[in-house]
């Protein structure tokens, strides 16, 4: 099925505002999770403005590059068809509900969090959100299990920052060079 | 009560602390909050640490991307200064913390393709990966340490990450869940 969307035709390239709507509708889609299989949905199948290959190739530049996943996602998608006015767009559609809906909880946060019963309440999820944060390294820890240097980097890369108190830029600025040195691929063996 | 010219040192030192954190947040920005706490609790005061918490899961919990924490950070930092200087360094944050990751990744996503199979690219995927591993879990530690004060709500967190890793479940049902708790007064806060 894939392969059949693919040899359909592309759709004209979107201009700024189609890209701005296009993500809007990506985000209120997805209000209940799943961004990126919305936003496959809209971009690859609905607006058929790229292809589904060079979406998920997006999807890879979107993580390994700084920057959310999400919003590198849409940068990837505005890029390529208005180049950095199209990023701007992109995430700019992508955020605008979100965001707005953020600062309005958050305002009414910062008015109302002294009150004892709100003050509960959060005790409880604020735990919860914890233990989200604390499954984020075992999440991928099985892709580097069988790599003792890759446990090794992370090992150090988790000492220095625990327990040396140096800051997290200087600490990306030695190791990051030190480890991708390491991981240069020797190019001679596969010729 | 306002003073503009602390209000702007207030608003200058948002957009600058988070310009310059930007080309740092990997693995998806979530490698950034150990260092989002440290700023914005222990160096500038902008919040308390249990303040910063309470963001931390309102930013989880709300729809859209979790990496707008940093609207609501510089919220906190400018809302000493009134609503208006609040809602101004809640978008200059976030402004400021995309600006230069997105100049990068549009540069990325118009040149990746001729990237291919330069050996930067691999050593780059490769490389970075176990440093993030490190960060994250540098990262679990703060929050957890920041988030939880009693034996309960360590229970908690430890409940939720297993029910992160080991099933499908939507995390809001656990942050729902655990409020309730909360609300009935079985974490002491």
């Amino acid at each position: 099925m894939a392969a059949q969307l693919d040899q359909e035709p592309l759709a004209a390239a979107p201009s700024r505002k189609g890209l701005f709507l296009g993500m809007l509708q990506v985000a209120l889609s997805s209000f209940g999770g799943g961004m990126s299989a919305w936003s496959q949905r809209i971009v690859v199948e609905q607006r058929r403005w790229m292809s589904n290959e060079s979406f998920i190739t997006g999807l890879t530049v979107a993580r390994l590059f700084p920057g959310p996943n999400q919003i590198n996602m849409a940068v990837y998608i505005g890029a390529q068809f208005r180049a950095f006015a199209g990023a701007v767009a992109a995430v700019g559609g992508i955020l605008l509900v979100p965001f707005s809906l953020l600062m309005l909880i958050g305002v009414v946060y910062f008015q109302f969090h002294a009150a004892p019963a709100v003050d509960r309440v959060l005790t409880g999820v604020v735990a919860a959100a914890a233990g989200m944060a604390l499954s984020m390294g075992f999440k991928i820890l099985h892709v580097y299990w069988r790599d003792p240097l890759a446990l090794g980097l992370a090992a150090l890369t988790f000492v220095v920052l625990e327990f040396k108190g140096i800051g997290l830029i200087p600490v990306v600025l030695v190791l990051g060079p030190i480890a991708m040195a390491l991981y240069w691929p020797r190019q001679q063996r596969h010729g | 009560m306002v003073d503009p010219s602390s209000a702007w040192d207030t608003w200058l030192q948002v957009v600058w602390t988070f310009l310059r954190l930007s080309l740092f947040s990997l693995g998806g920005g979530n490698t950034l909050l150990a260092e989002y706490h440290h700023l914005s609790v222990e160096r500038f005061g902008w919040i308390t640490s249990s303040q910063f918490a309470d963001i931390y899961a309102l930013a989880e919990a709300a729809p859209g991307p979790s990496s707008m924490i940093v609207g609501l950070l510089g919220l906190g930092a400018g809302w000493d200064h009134g609503l208006g200087w609040g809602l101004l360094c809640g978008v200059s944050a976030e402004v400021a913390v995309l600006l230069p990751s997105t100049v990068v990744m549009v540069a990325a996503a118009l040149s990746w393709n001729r990237l291919k199979d330069a050996p930067i690219r691999t050593a780059f995927e490769r490389g970075l990966g176990p440093i993030t591993l490190g960060i994250l879990f540098h990262v679990g530690l703060t929050v957890l340490r920041t988030a939880d004060h009693s034996v309960v709500a360590y229970l908690v967190s430890a409940v939720v990450c297993a029910l992160m890793l080991f099933t499908r479940i939507s995390p809001l049902y656990f942050m729902a869940v655990a409020g309730v708790l909360g609300a009935i007064g079985v974490i002491p806060s």
